[in-house]
């Protein structure tokens, strides 16, 4: 932020003094071009074979020095503003930093091959978008046969959010009726809750509506009665206090309107799960993540020429330092041994010993031959005094 | 350190060059204007001179009206001039604004603003990659042309367009807009452009011609290019068709796509653009800091498609980028995705396999006291469950 604001103040400093110069050279300029055009003017009042006198000749070679002193200044003034001008690239450099290139290698991205699978990633990232003339120009400019089936999945699914958007609950009703049986083995309640919305929605326009609620509960609600047993019950008894309105029930909390915002949320999960693609976009993820990461990095990178020991980044094998996008980028389950500090590896799992602790298999290793006895080999656990046979730990998978 | 700052440096850098190169290039108009105006200034003092006291009025308002006639052209020319300066300060000004709402924290405006860093990040990337077509109709639609470079990209993309076609011409008007720039970076693109043109002279066999050109133009080039002039002069020697070493690469083809590549490096280089775009540098950041064994692990259920590591092109992408860093275990559960803590604590199936407690719960609550591991489909009392410890 301040090092916005400090490029800022320069360049409101080149804003004001161009504005002052500009108009400083419009009124003298205007002043010098009247002065000359009443000179010419008295001139040419004059009859046509009159001769200058000395005194007429001491105004013009005044008004001429006039003249040539005020555009040269004019000029130098403009001149002058060169070192305001510089002052804002300096700010910039000295605020921004020009070489954040500096940790990451050229070649990952290169050669045609690369330049292609990145290509895809973005045209598929703007049909996930809804951008699709977009990604068809890029498709068209890059060369990528665009296959109508990836694009398939992201127009429909668009358009039913931007229905549900619209309170509309048709379209996804008829797509999880479609999807209905791969829905149920994901443990999905998606239909049931789209029902159960249309149903608050009936509810909620008063008494005039029972008739078709008590129908449409009978038609739709029945067959979940099995699974969601306790909500449908609740959703039966709005209907004991319909005269008097739903707001002042025990029920009020199924008008709250973030139902709806959820039901968008529930939908964009569901289907993304049920085509197996990930609900963000994969694109927008990582660079939000590199965003973060990045400063962290270039820090880093620093301190680390500052104390020459660059060589210990090969940027091959592991980033330098732990970097926290936060709970949401959290995809995978990371086991760090304890003991080695290390990321555990398919060589290196993790065991638990038979205390419950978890340990690595290489710390396991050592922590035995350390106590090795020549008869039977008995491990203390590290964390507690539980002594036992390492035999007996055993491979878990997180 | 902000992202801000690690990553907009060319978002204000470039507006910058061009508000200096716009300065220097109002600074030249104003010079000349002015030494205009002194010209005729200078020659009525002259004509005031002339013979003593005689001076004719009908010469010396001739005179005036030249003098007039110069002031006004130096006002509109310096009203010009100023307001283009102005003009590109205030880009620079947009820019910052924009870079300002980063600060806005409410999670929509900030979810917005990134949108827009990938649109605008996108947009460079497709530009550098020659994309013109997809950048502007991505620009239009984000109304981004005012925060992204594109019009510098824009001039290149004509001279690009001359250098496939085979024409120097347009690329020899961009060397001499900006020569002094170009001569401070040591640029040798003219240079490599005379070349060429000696080269398709000698091509099309008017070997006469292509001495007088290289009479004209090679002769004021410093000690450094002496040998490629060298060689081109033993070309003069061999016909067109030559399968000799030297000669033949100079007639290559390819020698054309190499001038377009270090004329786009030397445009980089003019705006102090780095030679990577700042797309592909978050990409590989973003990456790395994503990037866990599990993503390459060989059975495929270690994957997680939310993971945009373990999506196949990224997959690939990475695949040869550095592992996130971590000293400290992060356990999350499959099943439902939470992490696991002393809230939601790890426990393991009889198989090995470690889920959340929360969601095991659930459950067997749900099938009468039993639960089934997600991967192996094995069915498990819940009472064979359990807890693991992980510092």
């Amino acid at each position: 932020m301040e090092a916005c604001n400090a490029v800022e103040r320069e360049v409101d400093k080149v804003l004001l003094k161009f504005g002052a110069i500009n108009e400083h050279a419009g009124t003298v300029l205007r002043d010098l071009i009247n002065h000359i055009e009443s000179l010419k003017k008295e001139l040419e009042e004059a009859p046509s074979d009159h001769e200058l006198t000395p005194g007429q000749v001491q105004v013009l070679k005044q008004a001429m020095t006039k003249v040539r002193d005020t555009v040269q200044r004019l000029a130098t003034d403009h001149r002058d503003l060169h070192s305001t001008v510089s002052k804002v690239g300096k700010a910039i450099d000295r605020n921004f930093i020009a070489d954040f290139a500096s940790t990451s290698r050229e070649d990952v991205f290169s050669g045609p091959e690369k330049t292609h699978l990145l290509n895809e990633v973005i045209c598929r990232h703007f049909y996930r978008q809804g951008m699709f003339d977009i990604a068809d120009e890029l498709a068209a400019e890059a060369s990528i046969e665009s296959d109508e089936g990836s694009k398939e999945p992201f127009a429909g699914l668009n358009h039913i959010l931007d229905c549900l958007k619209q309170r509309n609950l048709e379209p996804a009703l008829e797509w999880a009726r479609h999807f209905r049986e791969p829905l149920l083995a994901m443990d999905s309640s998606l239909e049931f809750k789209l029902h159960r919305l249309h149903f608050i929605r009936l509810v909620q326009q008063g008494p005039s509506k029972q008739a078709e609620a008590i129908m449409y509960a009978r038609k739709h609600l029945t067959e979940f009665v099995s699974r969601h047993e306790k909500e449908v019950q609740s959703l039966m008894g709005t209907l004991l206090y319909l005269p008097n309105g739903i707001q002042s029930s025990p029920y009020s909390h199924l008008l709250d309107p973030t139902l709806w915002l959820d039901i968008h949320d529930v939908f964009a999960k569901d289907a993304c799960m049920l085509f197996g693609l990930s609900v963000d976009s994969p694109l927008s993820v990582c660079i939000n993540a590199g965003c973060t990461a990045l400063p962290a990095l270039l820090n880093i990178k620093q301190v680390m020429q500052q104390r020459q020991v660059t060589g210990i980044w090969n940027g091959k094998d592991e980033l330098p330092i732990e970097i926290d996008l936060g709970k949401q980028s959290q995809y995978h389950s990371v086991f760090a041994c304890p003991i080695l500090r290390q990321q555990s590896t398919e060589n290196n799992p993790p065991m638990k010993l038979v205390c419950g602790h978890v340990i690595s298999r290489d710390a396991l290793n050592k922590l035995t031959s350390a106590n090795k006895n020549q008869f039977i080999s008995r491990l203390k656990c590290p964390y507690c005094p539980v002594e036992q046979n390492p035999e007996d730990a055993r491979l878990i998978y997180f | 350190m902000s992202d801000v700052k690690s990553l907009e440096h060319p978002t204000l850098k470039v507006p910058y060059e061009l508000l200096n190169k716009k300065f220097r290039s109002a600074q030249k108009t104003l010079d000349r204007e002015v030494s205009h105006v002194q010209a005729a200034t200078n020659e009525l003092e002259k004509g005031l001179k002339t013979d003593g006291t005689n001076v004719a009025t009908g010469e010396i308002t001739r005179l005036l009206g030249g003098v007039v006639a110069r002031l006004q052209v130096l006002k509109r020319k310096a009203e010009e001039s100023i307001a283009e300066e102005l003009q590109a300060g205030m880009v620079c000004k947009r820019r910052l604004d924009h870079l300002k709402e980063h600060a806005n924290t409410a999670p929509s405006a900030v979810n917005q603003w990134r949108r827009q860093r990938l649109d605008r990040m996108l947009v460079e990337y497709f530009l550098r990659k020659g994309y013109y077509k997809t950048a502007m109709k991505l620009a239009d639609s984000g109304e981004l042309c005012d925060l992204t470079n594109i019009d510098v990209f824009m001039v290149s993309r004509e001279v690009e367009k001359s250098l496939a076609n085979h024409e120097t011409a347009r690329c020899l008007g961009w060397c001499h807009d900006n020569r002094s720039k170009l001569r401070k970076l040591g640029s040798t693109m003219e240079f490599n452009l005379r070349v060429q043109e000696f080269i398709e002279l000698v091509r099309a066999d008017r070997r006469l011609d292509a001495v007088k050109h290289a009479r004209k133009c090679f002769a004021n080039y410093d000690d450094y290019q002496l040998q490629e002039i060298q060689c081109c002069m033993g070309q003069l020697a061999f016909p067109a068709n030559t399968y000799l070493s030297p000669y033949k690469h100079l007639l290559d083809e390819k020698r054309w796509d190499r001038l377009i590549e270090q004329f786009r490096h030397e445009n980089y280089r003019l705006f102090q653009l780095a030679s990577q775009s700042v797309f592909t540098v978050a990409l590989q950041a973003g990456l790395s800091a994503l990037k866990t064994p599990q993503c390459y692990s060989a059975n495929r259920e270690g994957r997680n498609p939310s993971c945009p590591v373990c999506n196949e092109a990224l997959n690939e992408l990475a695949a040869s980028l550095p592992f996130a860093h971590c000293s400290q275990s992060r356990l999350v559960c499959t099943i439902s995705g939470k992490p696991l803590n002393e809230h939601n604590q790890p426990m393991m199936m009889p198989n090995g396999y470690v889920y959340g407690e929360r969601a095991l719960e659930k459950m067997a609550q749900e099938n009468n006291g039993s639960v089934t591991c997600p991967k192996t489909k094995e069915v498990f009392p819940y009472k064979k469950i359990e807890k693991v410890f992980v510092m």
